[in-house]
């Protein structure tokens, strides 16, 4: 189980600086299509910042920001959306992710569905990616056992 | 003749003296009342403070200059202006901002944040100038055949207050060739001097002070007490 950090400069340089991580994070997400980036990059420097986030402030504070069971929601959820798209897409008469033929739910042209639906699937990619990065931090951090979690049920 | 003289002089006497009396219970009223209003307006500050970043208010204020702050930056990174991308950037900086408000505005004191952010912009010039001048004296104390260093370690106790301060003091000492931050504990700095000389520019404390003047630390609580102190004065001096 990770404690608090006692060092003042690297928690208050850490608090300032996750936002602009995330939101970096969600940019490269959503920008992996035009320039270098995509689902998966976007995915680790999202949970980078949590990771981060769990070393400055401690377990306990990090478990306010993403809980346990949004951690499992959102890997499971994240690999829906990557399956439910390709799926899809094989009920809209096409091959798995032919992206392609989801213009004729989307009422757009080709070109332009592929484009929103490789933005579906990388932000499936990258929600699943976070979460199970975290998972798998918190899980090496705290040897396996889920200690936090119930101290804060009990105090709550 | 000269009996009722006196006794007019002695009577007119009292007068003075009940007017003046009741004079100075008037003033001595007013100043009571002066200070009691700022005494509560000082308490209502500090009620405040103490709810701060608990209230509706503030969380509502938070979350918007955090989402401005993010939108900002989600412009600067993507360079596209169409309402696609737009739209991407107002959803993300939105979710971002709800999670993460409480991170950038942990430790908010009062104080008018466009003057901080004037006077940290302001700062930086003088900053630069230490920087470059530490820097020749360092150069040539290392290169010099002798090399007279006296590495050692200074302590002191800060006197300021939040942690947004001390980290930008001691990321300023570290910026500084010569002197490096090692420690900060409990509002004492460790920090570690090359030599005697960069060890005595760091006491005489004018980084420090230039700091509490940025995030109006210390000196502005006194600077507060004499705005007060004026207003009672004033007062008096128009009924005197």
């Amino acid at each position: 189980m990770i404690n608090k950090s006692d060092d003042i400069i690297v928690m208050t340089i850490a608090r300032l600086i996750i936002p602009f991580i995330q939101l970096y994070a969600l940019y490269v997400l959503m920008h992996g299509h035009y320039s270098p980036g995509g689902g998966f990059q976007g995915g680790v420097i999202l949970g980078a910042s949590f990771i981060l986030l769990i070393i400055t402030h401690g377990i306990v504070e990090a478990r306010k920001k993403i809980s346990k069971k949004a951690i499992t929601l959102f890997s499971s959820f994240g690999v829906f959306i990557y399956a439910g798209i390709g799926a899809l897409c094989l009920i809209l008469s096409g091959n798995y992710l032919d992206y392609g033929y989801l213009s004729k739910i989307l009422h757009v042209d080709a070109a332009h569905a592929r484009s929103l639906g490789i933005l579906g699937v990388e932000t499936g990619v990258g929600l699943a990616v976070m979460a199970v990065m975290v998972s798998i931090f918190i899980n090496i951090s705290s040897f396996g056992e889920s200690a936090p979690e119930n101290n804060t049920d009990e105090e709550e | 003749m000269e009996v009722t003289l006196l006794i007019e002089a002695m009577d007119s006497s009292f007068k003075i003296m009940e007017k003046a009396k009741s004079d100075s219970v008037g003033l001595l009223e007013t100043a009571v009342r002066l200070t009691s209003r700022t005494r509560s307006i000082e308490e209502k500050k500090i009620n405040e403070i103490l709810k701060g970043a608990k209230s509706r208010k503030g969380k509502v204020q938070n979350i918007a200059v955090s989402f401005l702050l993010l939108f900002v930056f989600w412009l600067l990174l993507s360079g596209k202006f169409d309402l696609f991308h737009m739209t991407l950037g107002f959803i993300c900086s939105l979710l971002i901002s709800f999670l993460t408000y409480d991170l950038l505005f942990a430790n908010v004191r009062v104080g008018d944040i466009r003057l901080t952010i004037f006077r940290f912009l302001r700062y930086i010039p003088w900053l630069m100038y230490q920087i470059i001048t530490s820097n020749f004296y360092v150069a040539k104390l290392v290169l010099k055949p002798g090399m007279y260093i006296d590495p050692h370690i200074v302590k002191f106790r800060t006197k300021l207050e939040s942690d947004i301060s001390w980290v930008a003091l001691a990321n300023s000492i570290t910026l500084t060739p010569g002197t490096i931050t090692m420690n900060i504990h409990d509002g004492e700095f460790f920090i570690h001097a090359l030599d005697r000389k960069v060890a005595d520019d760091l006491k005489s404390g004018e980084m420090e002070d230039r700091i509490a003047h940025i995030f109006m630390e210390a000196d502005h609580i006194y600077i507060q007490d004499v705005l007060d102190v004026a207003a009672i004065f004033s007062e008096l001096r128009k009924n005197l």
